[in-house]
């Protein structure tokens, strides 16, 4: 009796343990690149003609200046490369980053020009907030609850 | 040897049936194989799971468990509460997963309970208790949902504030567990993982056939009192097999819609019940007796006349909504006719067995 | 003296709460506080109450047709949309007809009779061979008719240009509009209009009619043979009383009831309403004669009467007071707990079944 209740309890504690480990692992994030001047430390730092964004190994956006790209990540560490071309014609310089997302932010702005001029986080990153849901065209959404579903199954 | 013939062929007279309407169907529908056979295979990776969850019951004696929608609500009340939290992928279904288990142990064992209650009708009320909970749901989902139950995200909470939207999208963990270890062979994807998952269910539930709780089920499912003398304890065993039940129809229904990609709030588990215990007795199961390969049998059938019949519908009347009425049709005709059959067998077996008693009576007055 | 006589008045109106049960006793309460508040609320209340009467001279009919299949121990008719079909049926058929008015409602009782004799003679035969288990079989009875009239509307060759797809030129729409045929057609015989309060007398008195035939048929030599056939067939065949003849009498009673019951529903209501809307009619039903005390093998007319006043009067009250009150509208929330409890709590009672 006490063995089996000391395994339901094991059991359970590992259930929460592992809920608590896919709530750190899978929260995600969307994130958004700014290829858009910034003022830091007094200068304006601008973006350069073209900046390219692959995460694992992927192109997921190619921003002129002024731009803003997208990507989604699971979990809090993410890592990307840029590619920033200075000039047309000129040989894209290529750099690499590795940050910490915040937790509690569910959209996030990263302003690329001023993560390469390395300024500190609380320049490049802040959050997104989103004004385009709330204009909902469904204002007056109807509920159907006692349809009789022929849809797909 | 010709009436053991004709009794395998009266036994098997739904899949057989199924299979005739299906191969009238398929040259109509014009259907291409590669994507017939596409379809099958998502649709058993979609499905499957979800009807294995029937079989406990059916093992127990309680019949079909038409209280596998309670399952499928607390996974959508699970997977809409993830969906809030942010958690995608795989970390999101896993997590919907767990989250789904408290509340299918109550309502499972909330269900289990009225059921012994109501012993010898146990389909009805489980039908009816599946209806009454939807009420609940919506009481909970439409109006306690934002106010009461914190919602924090507006694209899943409706304009006025409170409730959730007719759609609750899952495009972060759409088709993820389907997308791990997929292979394409011609064209043809086939999501290991999630096969994977089934076939591991299919193992522990012929474990668990041999455990002493399985063990006990079946002699609760053979006759209640005859495992009351032996020392069973008939009600618990019923409540706990309602609970594997309603628990394992919550994982289910996660898999489902994170292949589907978005929850219909208010719409999706309310003919999932229905369309389940229909693909398993296409499969040829009864309400007595079950086997897993009549699940993937059902699923195959049912599916596949689900599939070619719309279009061969409109093919023959030139009206695809009688494709539509028809398959509605059939899943509804195939449980009535298996009903009906069960019905019938279990009061043959009744008269006979009293015949038995009058002639064993006569020959011992003889 | 005065004490025992007060102990036996409360244990008389204990022992009647305890028969009347407390999911009705909830239920009547919780109308009760509707019609209460309702004034309080700035609803009106005679609207509210004109509401009442004009739900329960519609449904009234349907439940009704629930007393004959459990006096012959067959259980709830959820099998309620198959004779809900014969109706519709009569209804379509006789428009098709070319039939108008008052006529038209008559000819749709009178095409609908066959239909629901030969419908309800083929289901009791069925529910003749699974006894025991006529519930759950009978819901399915209901639902795969409903869905195989489905196909039939489209393909059925109805041409009356009132009831087709205009486009198309076939299959029939999913609402049909009785304009000109025999919307309150019952309903405007008779009425009176008292202020605000208006009854539709004639729908009523069909209603009561109805009933006392049925109250008399449940007298005579063959409804108390199907009163013992429920509650005793060891008794009813010992007595010589043909049980399966008796079932499906008291099926088709209940069948035709229901078709008579859908065109009564349909002349208040206005509309045909076709394809999945006989779906779910089984359900308020159901629960409409046991929130009026019936039971899985018990139900009489008062049943019947109380059970439709307070389920329709629920239907009626909740959305507007809800909506004076908090503004918000649960009451398809409420309705659907309401009903669906009590066809629980019938089902989980230990019934003397």
């Amino acid at each position: 009796m006490n063995r089996s209740l000391i395994a339901k309890i094991c059991t359970i504690a590992v259930i929460l343990g592992i809920a608590a480990c896919m709530f750190v692992i899978g929260r995600g994030h969307t994130v958004y690149f700014d290829a858009k001047s910034v003022e830091y430390n007094g200068e304006t730092v601008e973006p350069g003609y073209r900046t390219a964004i692959f995460v694992n190994d992927e192109r997921v956006a190619r921003l002129s200046a002024g731009d803003r790209g997208m990507a989604t990540c699971i979990g809090q560490s993410f890592k990307f490369r840029v590619e920033v071309t200075p000039e047309k014609g000129a040989d894209p310089v290529p750099y690499e980053f590795s940050i910490k997302l915040p937790y509690n932010m569910d959209g996030i702005v990263l302003n690329v020009p001023a993560m390469i001029a390395g300024a500190p986080q609380d320049v490049y990153l802040s959050e997104f907030v989103s004004m385009a849901v709330e204009v909902s065209t469904d204002a007056e959404e109807e509920i159907i609850t006692d349809e009789f579903s022929l849809g797909d199954i | 040897m010709k009436k053991s013939f004709k009794s395998i062929l009266l036994d098997n007279s739904v899949p057989i049936m199924f299979i005739i309407i299906c191969a009238i169907c398929i040259p109509l529908s014009g259907f291409s194989p590669t994507y017939l056979i596409n379809e099958i295979i998502t649709r058993l990776g979609r499905n499957a799971f979800l009807i294995l969850s029937l079989l406990i019951p059916i093992m127990a004696g309680m019949g079909l468990n038409f209280g596998m929608t309670l399952g499928a609500m607390a996974a959508e009340i699970a997977l809409i509460f993830v969906s809030d939290w942010q958690i995608w992928g795989i970390p999101g279904v896993v997590l919907a997963m767990i989250v789904s288990i408290p509340i299918s142990i109550f309502l499972g064992w909330m269900c289990g309970n009225l059921l012994n209650m109501a012993k010898g009708r146990e389909m009805v009320t489980s039908y009816i208790i599946s209806y009454f909970l939807n009420g609940v749901y919506q009481l909970v989902v439409l109006y306690m949902m934002g106010p009461i139950i914190p919602i924090k995200h507006s694209t899943i909470k409706l304009p006025r504030g409170y409730g959730i939207r007719n759609t609750v999208s899952l495009l972060n963990m759409r088709q993820c567990l389907d997308n791990a270890w997929a292979i394409r062979i011609q064209g043809v994807k086939i999501p290991v993982l999630t096969l994977c998952i089934i076939a591991l269910m299919c193992l522990i539930i012929v474990w668990f056939r041999r455990t002493k709780l399985g063990q006990d089920m079946r002699a609760v499912g053979q006759d209640m009192e005859v495992a009351r003398s032996a020392g069973i304890a008939v009600e618990r065993t019923r409540i706990i097999s309602i609970i594997i039940s309603t628990v394992l129809a919550g994982f289910g229904m996660v898999i489902y819609l994170q292949n589907m990609g978005n929850i219909s709030t208010y719409a999706s588990h309310s003919q999932i019940g229905m369309f389940c215990i229909a693909a398993l007795l296409v499969g040829g199961a009864s309400v007595d007796k079950a086997s897993i390969g009549n699940v993937f049998l059902g699923v195959i059938l049912f599916h596949l006349m689900f599939i070619v019949a719309p279009k061969a519908g409109a093919v023959i009347t030139g009206d695809s909504m009688i494709g539509e009425y028809f398959r509605v049709f059939v899943s509804y005709a195939v449980i009535t006719v298996a009903l009906i059959m069960y019905e019938t067998k279990k009061r043959n077996q009744k008269s006979n067995a009293a015949r038995q008693l009058q002639l064993d009576q006569e020959a011992e007055e003889a | 003296m005065e004490q025992t006589n007060t102990t036996t008045f409360m244990d008389k109106l204990k022992g009647w709460a305890h028969s009347f049960g407390l999911p009705r006793l909830i239920i009547a309460g919780f109308l009760l506080v509707l019609f209460i508040a309702a004034p309080i609320v700035g609803a009106d209340f005679w609207m509210q109450v004109t509401n009442t009467i004009n739900r329960f001279s519609w449904n009234a009919i349907m439940v009704l047709a629930m007393v004959p299949m459990v006096h012959s121990g067959c259980g709830l008719n959820f099998g309620l949309p198959l004779g809900i079909i014969s109706g519709l049926l009569g209804a379509t058929l006789s428009i098709e007809f070319g039939f108008h008015g008052f006529m038209s409602f008559v000819m749709a009782i009178v095409i609908a009779t066959p239909f629901a004799i030969i419908f309800g003679w083929v289901y009791g035969q069925l529910l003749n061979k699974i006894k025991g288990g006529e519930m759950m079989i009978a819901t399915y009875v209901g639902f795969s008719s409903v869905s195989f009239m489905c196909m039939m509307w489209l393909l059925l060759p109805y041409k009356s240009p009132n009831m087709v797809w205009g486009l198309a030129g076939k299959g029939l729409r999913t609402t049909i509009s009785l304009e000109g045929y025999y919307d309150k057609a019952l309903a405007n015989i008779l009425q009176i209009n008292i202020g605000k309060l208006s009854i539709p007398t004639g729908a009523i008195l069909f209603f009561a009619l109805l009933a006392f035939l049925m109250w008399a048929f449940l007298h005579t030599k063959t409804g108390t043979a199907m009163t013992a056939v429920g509650s005793n067939p060891t008794f009813a065949k010992a007595a010589g009383i043909d049980i399966d003849k008796t079932r499906t009498l008291s099926v088709i009673i209940s069948t035709w009831l229901a078709a008579i019951g859908i065109l009564v529903y349909e002349q208040g209501f206005g509309f045909i309403q076709l394809y999945m809307a006989p779906f779910y009619m089984a359900m308020p039903a159901v629960s409409a004669i046991l929130i009026g005390g019936a039971s899985v093998n018990k139900a009489s007319i008062t049943n019947v009467i109380i059970g439709t006043i307070l389920f329709q009067g629920i239907v009626t009250m909740t959305p507007t007071v809800m909506n004076n009150m908090v503004h918000m509208d649960m009451s398809e929330v409420i309705r659907m707990i309401a009903s669906n409890g009590m066809i629980l709590y019938a089902l989980t009672r230990k019934s003397e079944a």
